[in-house]
């Protein structure tokens, strides 16, 4: 990332004096062409951070850079950026052809070219023969596609969408998210997208923001975010996940990716494997392992396990959910299902992983073994005990 | 054609809707029959209202009641007597009043129009005297109070009463005068009396008159002047223009001498207020003991102590200072209007006024 | 009229109901919706469409002098003024005074609407209903209260002279302009009202939609927020009209005699020369007057699409 097309430095927004900053000393670069999702949970200062990307709110403090110039005191107007909103913002007093010309009209582009290039965006948007239709007469999806085509038509330098999806039925929700990844594929029109979603992040993103009280919490590619999860928040919120609170006792020597393999610890049940960071042994943290990693069996393993009874099953016909109660811990692991032998509750399961399948979480308090934990630990206090 | 009145066509409009039913279906005494007991009862009493209603109030009606207790008045007040003709017009048939205190020149129309009933000595003794020249010819309701048009000023400007309604023309009071324009009584005696001082008879013409109201409409602050032509020069809006001497002399005294009325050597024109007894009154009798009373000296001259209207009556006795400030009945250069030409005539100079006086 | 529209089409029309049982039903429905109805047309019916009857009736009588009216039918009361150039005069001058008071009630209204709209304080409620508070006295307060602003020695006139910018008062009452400033306050709270109910279309997305396709704070205004705003506007406009061109209190009192539109010449007509028939025929005129206004008005709406 050499040349970021946008790059926010330290941007904080607070909207009283005596409030929490709803964004807080905020910094992050987009690549241009990637779409980037900013993602977490309602109220973290998604739509707040993308407002004022586009212009339509002043920062508290900091700079936002398009192309390595400063453009924070630039008026919405002459920022160039193109803007999908949530309600979808088409013009009710124009037709479609209309709502898709009017930031071609606003950059005094001549009527032909106009006609040219408002075909051409709703051709993009596969709606090119409803041109002459009134908005009110349009469905949900539709109008989701004449915005898009309304942004892109004024070849915006960053499209900014504000959870687009979020008005959609399920099943639309779907195919469009396709479709927008393919228009902003087709277009390399550098993204940045608002959602609170995180299979849609997942699924459409090159990068990942997940945002938690108004700060970035981890800013990656999807496999990063979901495999190396950098804090608990970020675990938790993306994907489901078993934590456990770990000493870190020894480093067992290099694993893939410049990482290190660890023998942790993990607090009432035993000494396990994990991989994580350089640097860690001898301190406590959380440990990450998603439900389908957690291997699952009847009888017991080889090596090192943790026995729990069966609580909850729930079968999807390509795989078993399992809810397990394990020392006084509720986890959950997945297995494949096979055609006899379906766990029944009550059963005894006994659970293990690899080594390379439980990741230590850096960001969760390395703290040396027997110290009291800090109040910050709460968190991670109450998931254990539980 | 059937003349008839608007009651009559609403009431036609409303029953055959069946959506009201009409209160006022008394039905009246017969023409000339006696209704009621002539000292019991009530009286229901039409006359201005105001300044008006409140003096006739304290200085006729309540001494009247003192004497005939069982006599109970109530007084519909209406802001001008065409408002109180309309009235009398909407109850023709089954009348709810009694007696009217109008102006001579709508009670005659009245009297054409037979809403009002003949009167003599023998109902009212007290009309003996009344001088012939305030009876009626006809015998209808004679005239109960005079009054005439003068000039309202304002005594911080003008130090000695203006003498001469050439006074309102006078540069020095542009942007200051108020006139009250016709339908009202004022302007029209205006016009008239413009036309006497042009040489011209206004039953004739009113062409240099109208001529010369137009040179003074620049100088007109206000031709309906607000809250009323006294107020208008009490509160300093004004300084001068038209008012009737009777109101004027007790708002003079209200304002501690702040105006003053004077009726200018050009002469005026009376303002005659009748009694009138309503054809079908119903209750008569006791109607026309209270216009009995209302042409006794006493009444005649407590009015004319409150209101400083003259009384009609050649018994009323008055101080010497309010004599002074009520009209003289026998100035000859103070002449009454022609009723039946300004019955004719009232619409016409109205028009005259909006479409030539008022408008630039 | 809203309620009888309503009733028109609300009760279903024959070929909606196919089968017998439903078509007694919804026969059923309609005579209980008109029960129902009956008290409000017969109210309606009373209070005003028998005296609007009765007001046309007598537009056609012949009215002699003094308040005497004669059964008759005759059109003088049509023709005269029609064939005057004064009536004429006086209507186009009515007409004039409602575009005025109108277009400078919306004026200074819009701004007023657009703020109350938006607002998202929470002492919204509390502005509103200090912009419409002035309805709770009467034109009458009002009136004579602009009189008293407006008057030659008024707070107005007062100032300017001593602040040196005129040495003879400027003119403001008594006339068309004490008229206009009058009329034009008195309807502010009526216009806000129908500007804030109408502004429905606007929202504050839509604006920053135009902004970020790159249109200027003026070209956000009269791109969207002016045409999403025109129904709103126009009813506004409608309204203020309407009220302008019937009253009567304010181009009395503030006209000083001087200001002749329709209301005043009816009020003369009708008190001060009982001339009943005439004021009867001028109302009808009047009447028309609104007709037109109000058809060009649904013409209005009907091509902006509100
Ligand atoms: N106009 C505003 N005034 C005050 N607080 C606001 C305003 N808009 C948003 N907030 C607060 O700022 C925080 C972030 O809001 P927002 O950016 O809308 O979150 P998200 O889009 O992630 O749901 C929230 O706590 C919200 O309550
Ligand atoms: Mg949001």
């Amino acid at each position: 990332m050499n040349n970021p097309k946008l790059s926010i430095v330290d941007l904080t927004k607070r909207y009283a004096p005596g409030l929490d900053p709803a964004v807080d000393c905020l910094s992050m670069s987009v690549e241009e062409g990637h779409l980037v999702a900013l993602l977490g949970p309602s109220g973290c200062g998604k739509t707040t951070t993308l407002r004022m990307v586009a212009g339509l709110m002043d920062p508290t403090s900091g700079s936002i850079m398009v192309d390595g110039k400063d453009i924070t005191q630039t008026p919405v107007h002459k920022r160039g950026m193109g803007m999908v909103f949530q309600s979808y913002a088409l013009f009710p007093h124009m037709d479609v052809a209309q709502n898709v010309a009017f930031g071609l009209q606003m950059r005094k582009v001549g009527s032909k070219e106009q006609n040219r290039r408002v075909v051409e965006a709703l051709d993009l948007v596969k709606l090119g023969h409803l041109a002459g239709r009134q908005v009110k007469e349009l469905s949900g999806g539709q109008q989701q596609r004449i915005a898009i085509a309304r942004a892109l038509v004024v070849e915006p330098t960053l499209l900014l969408l504000d959870e687009p999806l979020s008005n959609l039925d399920a099943k639309l929700r779907e195919n469009m998210r396709t479709e927008i990844r393919s228009i902003q594929q087709r277009t390399g029109a550098t993204t940045l997208f608002v959602t609170h979603d995180q299979d849609e992040a997942l699924d459409m993103a090159d990068r990942i923001a997940v945002m938690n009280g108004g700060i970035i919490e981890q800013y990656g590619a999807p496999a990063e975010v979901y495999e190396r999860p950098q804090t608990h928040f970020v675990a938790d919120f993306i994907g489901q996940a078993n934590f456990f609170a770990s000493a870190v006792v020894a480093d067992d020597g290099a694993a893939a990716d410049g990482e290190r393999s660890y023998v942790v610890d993990v607090d009432g049940f035993g000494r396990f494997g994990a991989v994580g960071a350089a640097g860690l042994a001898g301190s406590t943290h959380e440990i990450v392992v998603r439900p389908h990693r957690l291997k699952t069996s009847l009888q017991q393993p080889a090596g090192p396990f943790i026995e729990g009874v069966i609580e909850r099953v729930s079968y999807t016909g390509d795989s078993l959910s399992l809810g397990l109660r394990a020392g006084g811990k509720e986890l959950l692991s997945q297995m494949p299902t096979a055609s006899s032998g379906i766990p029944r509750l009550g059963q005894t399961a006994y659970l293990s992983w690899d080594p390379a399948d439980a990741f230590i979480i850096p960001g969760t308090a390395g703290i040396p073994h027997g110290t009291e934990r800090p109040a910050t630990a709460d968190a991670l206090a109450a998931q254990d005990v539980a | 054609m059937k003349s008839y009145t608007r009651r009559g066509f609403a009431a036609l409009a409303l029953t055959a809707a069946s959506a009201l039913a009409l209160s006022a279906c008394g039905g009246g005494a017969e023409a000339g029959k006696e209704a009621g007991s002539p000292t019991s009862g009530e009286v229901n009493l039409i006359a201005y209202s105001g300044i008006w209603e409140e003096q006739y109030t304290k200085a006729v009606i309540e001494p009247f009641k003192a004497k005939y207790p069982d006599i109970k008045i109530n007084f519909v007040s209406k802001r001008s007597s065409a408002e109180m003709l309309s009235a009398l017009q909407g109850q023709k048939g089954s009348p709810g009043t009694d007696v009217a205190i109008m102006d001579n020149s709508v009670s005659t129309t009245g009297n054409r129009q037979g809403l009002f009933e003949k009167l003599d000595t023998s109902a009212v003794p007290n009309m003996a005297n009344v001088p012939e020249k305030f009876r009626n010819k006809d015998g209808y309701g004679p005239v109960a109070m005079l009054d005439a048009v003068g000039l309202v000023y304002d005594t911080a400007t003008f130090p000695t009463a203006p003498d001469s309604w050439k006074v309102l023309w006078d540069p020095a009071n542009k942007g200051k005068v108020n006139i009250v324009a016709p339908p009202s009584l004022l302007g029209i005696s205006l016009t008239a009396i413009t036309a006497k001082m042009e040489g011209e008879d206004y039953t004739q013409s009113i062409e240099k008159a109208t001529a010369k109201l137009k040179e003074l409409a620049p100088s007109v602050q206000s031709f309906a002047p607000n809250p009323d032509e006294y107020q208008s020069v009490i509160t300093g809006q004004t300084v001068i223009g038209l008012g009737q001497n009777a109101r004027a002399q007790y708002y003079s005294d209200q304002s501690k001498k702040k105006i003053g009325v004077a009726v200018p050597k050009e002469g005026s024109v009376y303002q005659i207020n009748t009694i009138n007894l309503v054809k079908g009154a119903p209750h008569s009798a006791a109607a026309k003991t209270f216009i009995n009373y209302a042409l006794s000296a006493e009444a005649q001259s407590a009015f004319a102590k409150a209101l400083f209207y003259a009384p009609s009556v050649t018994n009323a006795e008055l101080p010497a200072e309010v004599k002074a400030r009520v009209v003289a009945t026998d100035n000859p250069d103070i002449t009454a209007l022609d009723i039946d030409f300004l019955s004719k005539a009232r619409d016409k100079w109205t028009q005259e006024w909006k479409r030539q006086i008022i408008t630039k | 009229m809203s309620i009888i529209t309503a009733a028109g089409n609300s009760a279903p029309g024959p070929g909606l109901a196919p089968g017998v049982l439903e078509k007694a039903k919804s026969r059923r429905d309609r005579r209980t919706f008109l029960a129902l109805l009956a008290p409000a047309i017969l109210g309606l019916v009373a209070s005003f469409v028998l005296p609007l009857a009765y007001m046309v009736r007598m537009s056609f009588n012949e009215g002699g002098p003094d308040g005497v009216v004669e059964e008759g039918f005759t059109l003088r009361h049509y023709i005269e003024p029609l064939g005057d150039s004064y009536f004429w005069k006086v209507t186009l001058d009515t007409f004039q005074m409602g575009l005025v008071v109108g277009v400078l009630c919306v004026l200074v209204s819009y701004p007023v609407a657009m703020f109350l709209a938006r607002s998202t304080s929470k002492f919204k409620g509390l502005l509103t209903a200090l912009a419409i508070a002035p309805l709770l006295t009467s034109a009458v307060v009002r009136t004579y209260g602009w009189m008293v602003i407006l008057g030659d020695t008024g707070l107005v006139n007062s100032s300017l002279k001593s602040m040196g910018f005129i040495t003879d008062p400027l003119k403001l009452t008594n006339n068309m302009t004490g008229v206009t400033i009058g009329l034009v306050e008195i309807f502010m709270p009526y216009a806000i009202l129908a500007m804030i109910s109408g502004f429905g279309r606007l929202s504050p997305q839509l604006e920053e939609a135009a902004g970020s396709l790159g249109a200027s704070k003026f070209k956000v205004f009269t791109r969207v927020t002016l045409p999403l705003t025109l129904p709103g506007v126009l009813t506004a406009f409608l309204m203020v009209f309407v009220l302008s061109v019937s009253t009567f209190i304010t181009p009395r009192l503030l006209g000083g005699g001087a200001v002749q539109v329709l209301a005043t010449e009816i009020y003369d007509q009708t008190t001060g020369l009982l001339n009943w028939p005439f004021a009867a025929a001028l109302s009808v005129i009047l009447l028309v007057l609104f007709g037109i206004i109000i058809s060009v008005y649904q013409r209005l709406t009907k091509k902006i699409g509100a």
